[in-house]
């Protein structure tokens, strides 16, 4: 499973994406949307993990970016807030069951990419 | 957004519903990076007991990281403090150079995520007599406007100046700026703050730049 995580913390994606390895996932992270999108136009993933809250755009447009190119990939939003905008918003993107809220338990985290990652056909 | 509030207590709720949000968001994260370290830390030490090696020095590392995000931690429940406080203080002497640093610091967040870089020039010190959250919600205010004028990956200025028996603050954008729609929309949304102030606000004749005038002591 190759999942690419996005969000403006630095410090925090590139140590949930060590966790991830550790795990067995191959992680790529990055922290503006300008990479994230060179990123995912030369390596090919199967799950983005996104901020809902990015400088320059939001997640959900980022989304809509990714998916025109990579109409494969499947996403799962991670947020700050948890208010209810953004969970409307992004249960309307991606389904109820792929937002989380901040910070996130790995196990939890985990049994997610999972889910997601075995509706792709794929084998964690 | 405020565009149909009709009274300063009404803006200075919407205003104090942006900051907290923004500021719990930037709680939020800051505990998010600490949760991540300390599951590292229990990850590491679960491979150490498999016989993976740990070096002393990541360990000195990811404890540096949790401390670094208990200060930024600190810094911001300090600022909520210094905020939630100012939304009850009287009308006082108040040092306009702090009332800009301190609006920048609570925008700083937002302004980024317009990807707008937020700056205070130093200069002499100016003394006002206002309400500081009153004036803290009039610069956020025009900040707010100018965040679209101003566009993404640009620098907005404020700097405060003595004029006469007026102070003078600068909102300054990059050159040829249009910030004409701005002035219009704070002048019209803003009234009751402006108004609360005793304040005036101005388009710098070369354009790019508001000017707020404030009186120095309050008439009345």
């Amino acid at each position: 499973m190759r999942v690419l995580l996005v969000d403006d913390e630095q410090e925090l994606v590139a140590t949930l994406a060590e966790r991830l390895e550790m795990r067995g996932i191959d992680a790529s992270w990055a922290s503006d949307c300008s990479t994230a999108l060179e990123l995912v136009h030369t390596e090919r993933f199967d799950i983005a993990l996104l901020d809902v809250k990015l400088p320059s755009m939001n997640g959900l447009e980022l989304k809509r970016l990714i998916e025109a190119d990579c109409p494969w990939m499947k996403f799962i939003f991670l947020t700050g807030h948890g208010s209810e905008d953004d969970f409307h918003a992004c249960s309307a993107e991606s389904g109820r069951d792929y937002y989380l809220i901040k910070p996130v338990q790995i196990e939890v985290l985990m049994q997610k990419l999972n889910e997601v990652f075995a509706g792709t056909g794929g084998q964690p | 957004m405020s565009a149909n509030r009709d009274s300063a207590s009404e803006l200075g709720l919407d205003f104090f519903g942006n900051m907290t949000a923004s500021i719990s968001h930037e709680l939020k994260n800051a505990l998010a990076i600490v949760n991540e370290n300390a599951g590292l830390l229990g990850d590491l030490a679960l491979l150490m007991e498999k016989g993976r090696p740990l070096s002393p020095e990541r360990l000195v590392s990811l404890a540096g990281n949790i401390r670094r995000q208990v200060q930024r931690a600190d810094d911001i429940i300090r600022r909520l403090n210094r905020f939630a406080h100012s939304a009850h203080e009287p009308a006082a002497s108040t040092d306009l150079g702090e009332v800009l640093a301190f609006t920048v610091a609570l925008a700083d967040r937002l302004a980024t995520m317009k990807g707008v870089t937020l700056t205070v020039e130093a200069g002499e010190p100016v003394t006002v007599e206002v309400r500081p959250f009153v004036l803290e919600n009039l610069l956020w205010f025009c900040l707010q406007q100018l965040f679209t004028a101003a566009g993404s990956g640009t620098t907005v200025a404020l700097a405060a100046e003595a004029e006469g028996a007026t102070a003078l603050v600068r909102i300054r954008c990059a050159a040829g700026t249009e910030v004409n729609a701005a002035a219009t929309e704070v002048e019209r949304a803003g009234q009751p703050l402006l108004a609360e102030l005793q304040a005036q606000l101005g388009v710098a004749p070369a354009g790019g730049e508001l000017l707020l005038r404030l009186p120095v002591r309050r008439v009345g």
